[in-house]
């Protein structure tokens, strides 16, 4: 697995895929869909999907692929290893989603939801695989939010295809598991290697397994928070854990679109109370007529000073 | 990010971010650096922030661009406030013009440097030292030399004349630029296939006499506007907006067409509509007890405590 591709700026989302084999191109394939690094607070998610001629189904279980989360870390890179021995009938694709990918998404002004990336990358993942030309049958996927629901959508989207989404579907199907083995095999290296684009100077590496409630991780978190710009790209932002550590450590960032209690925002923005329009004739004499500001300064965002 | 944050006070800043005139930091000939100034502002009557740089001989005013949600990165720090001040240069008449038309009560010649005095501004005498400022007075007052002295009385003819030609010039430069006057609200990234030919005269003239406003006193804005012969527009706030609709004539309404003719036994009576699922299961609700809608607005029964 040749990571240089995403290595080489892995602020964005990057696609790494094998060799097409041939057999794929000519019989009828299953695929398999699965991921690796939903829930860290670190490091990218990985996506991966794994396809073979629906007849060599049974060739996968010899390998003894399974759900790479029973397996330890030794385990999975020797069955990588034979996934890609047996790269003349099984093809594999990933798609590894930064941390920024997934920070930058979530929390952008239209909010586009962790399920939605997931459901968006799986498609992206299967349509590759239809455009290299492999004779896709039957898909397989562990589920991603209600299953039915997901069934549908992707039914709808590959019509044609019989799509079967299933919780624990890494442990049922071998094609899944391989997938899963993939994914985890790049996330594994990816989060190892990492090469922090920041000038952090000497990262301490000890950061634990990346998920939120992993005490070496929450230290780490703590001891690489910078006030002004929180976290470096490895950290995903749109993650409560990372984000109340900033509300509570850091300085505090507005936006624009930040929800602010009603009545200071409105007066914030001089809004007028709805119930000043029904007094009666308001307007007529002003005790206070303030000199309005000519539109071509108002409208520039122009104004004149009294002090520095 | 739903959390609540609090807003601290701005701090006081000691860097700003500035776009000023080259000539303000041309200080080779002079030895004095420019400084920031507060001056009385002439169409407040409130104090301003002015620079006077060159030794004195040029003016220049102070915006400020301000807009919530905006820091700035300078160097290797953050700077909260993200303002972008602008130091612009300015004709120093506009702040002499006050202390002139307030000298006019007295209707009589003085020297300058008696009439632009101030308590609460004192700098303002160093506006005298501008370099257009003695030169171009004749353009707002009369002007007379005894013994080798000048004196000054303000004309507001003079001044109105002064005025005009300063919309004039603004007018120019507003089509120059292609500065939207209309009433439209329009984008700049928007570009009209059509260049805008149908945009009156009268909209420049009346968006130069606004900015213009900006640096005289309201009563000299309004006699400037009649100086144009621009009509003064009544605000739709102040008038009361029509009660009822217009009638357009007072001849006796008729009907455009002529609807009786589908007034055949084919439309005499059609079965109501079919209702909804949703209408048909809230028809059958029991009714009983509850109240109709409108009693809802009738007025209050008051209760005692």
């Amino acid at each position: 697995m040749d990571l240089s591709s995403f290595e080489m700026d892995n602020s964005v989302s990057c696609r790494l895929a094998s060799q097409i084999p041939d057999v794929c191109r000519t019989e009828d394939c299953c695929l398999g869909i699965d991921e690796a690094g939903r829930g860290p607070v670190l490091g990218p998610m990985v996506y991966g999907i794994c396809f073979c001629p629906v007849s060599r189904k049974e060739k996968l279980k010899e390998l003894k692929v399974a759900d790479s989360k029973t397996l330890t870390e030794a385990e999975r890179e020797r069955l990588f290893q034979k996934l890609d021995e047996s790269r003349n009938y099984v093809g594999w694709a990933l798609q590894i989603l930064s941390p920024n990918t997934i920070s930058t998404s979530m929390l952008q002004r239209t909010k586009y939801n962790l399920n939605a990336l997931s459901h968006d990358t799986a498609i992206a993942l299967v349509q590759y695989a239809l455009d290299n030309g492999v004779q896709l049958k039957e898909v397989y996927v562990d589920t991603v939010g209600p299953a039915e629901k997901y069934q549908e959508k992707l039914s709808q989207r590959f019509p044609g295809i019989e799509v079967t989404v299933k919780p624990k579907a890494d442990s049922l199907f071998p094609i899944v598991s391989a997938a899963s083995i993939c994914a985890k095999v790049a996330r594994d290296r990816v989060v190892k290697g990492w090469k922090f684009n920041e000038d952090l100077g000497d990262v301490d590496p000890d950061y634990g397994s990346g998920y939120p409630n992993d005490p070496k991780t929450k230290a780490w978190l703590l001891k690489y928070l910078d006030p002004v710009f929180g976290y470096p790209q490895f950290v995903r932002f749109s993650w409560s854990t990372a984000q109340t550590l900033m509300d509570s450590k850091a300085v505090p960032v507005h936006w624009d679109d930040d929800e602010e209690d009603g009545e200071k925002a409105a007066q914030r923005q001089n809004n007028k109370s709805m119930l000043s329009y029904f007094s009666a004739s308001a307007g007529g004499n002003d005790q206070s007529q303030t000199h309005k500001t000519h539109r071509f300064f108002t409208e520039r965002r122009l104004r004149s000073l009294n002090t520095l | 990010m739903a959390t609540k944050k609090k807003r601290a006070p701005s701090a006081q800043n000691d860097s700003w971010v500035v776009i000023a005139a080259d000539s303000v930091i041309d200080t080779h000939k002079h030895d004095s650096n420019p400084a920031f100034v507060r001056l009385r502002n002439p169409s407040t009557d409130a104090a301003s922030l002015y620079m006077l740089g060159s030794g004195d001989a040029q003016l220049y005013e102070v915006k400020a661009f301000e807009e919530d949600f905006h820091s700035w990165f300078v160097g290797q720090t953050v700077q909260r406030d993200g303002r972008l001040l602008f130091v612009t240069p300015m004709d120093p008449l506009y702040l002499i013009l006050p202390y002139m038309i307030k000298s006019d009560k007295e209707g009589k010649f003085q020297p300058v440097h008696q009439v632009v005095m101030d308590e609460e501004f004192p700098a303002c005498a160093r506006l005298l030292s501008c370099t257009r400022s003695l030169a171009s007075l004749n353009h707002i007052a009369e002007e007379k030399e005894a013994g080798g002295l000048k004196f000054h009385r303000y004309s507001q003819e003079k001044t109105l004349n002064w005025l005009k030609k300063k919309v004039e010039r603004t007018v120019v430069v507003l089509k120059k630029r292609n500065i939207s006057v209309g009433e439209g609200v329009k984008s700049t990234t928007y570009v009209r296939a059509k260049t805008e030919s149908d945009c009156c005269e009268e909209d420049y003239l009346r968006y130069a006499h606004g900015l213009i406003s900006e640096y005289i006193s309201e009563d000299l804005s309004k006699a400037l506007l009649r100086h144009l012969q621009l009509p003064e527009l009544t605000s739709p706030k102040e008038t009361e907006p029509p009660s009822k609709k217009r009638k357009l004539s007072d001849k006796p309404v008729k009907a455009g067409e002529d609807y009786t003719k589908f007034n055949s036994a084919d439309f005499a009576w059609k079965p109501p509509k079919k209702m909804t699922a949703a209408q048909k299961t809230l028809a059958k609700v029991d009714k009983t007890g509850m109240k109709p809608m409108s009693s809802f607005f009738s007025p209050k029964v008051k209760t005692e405590k």
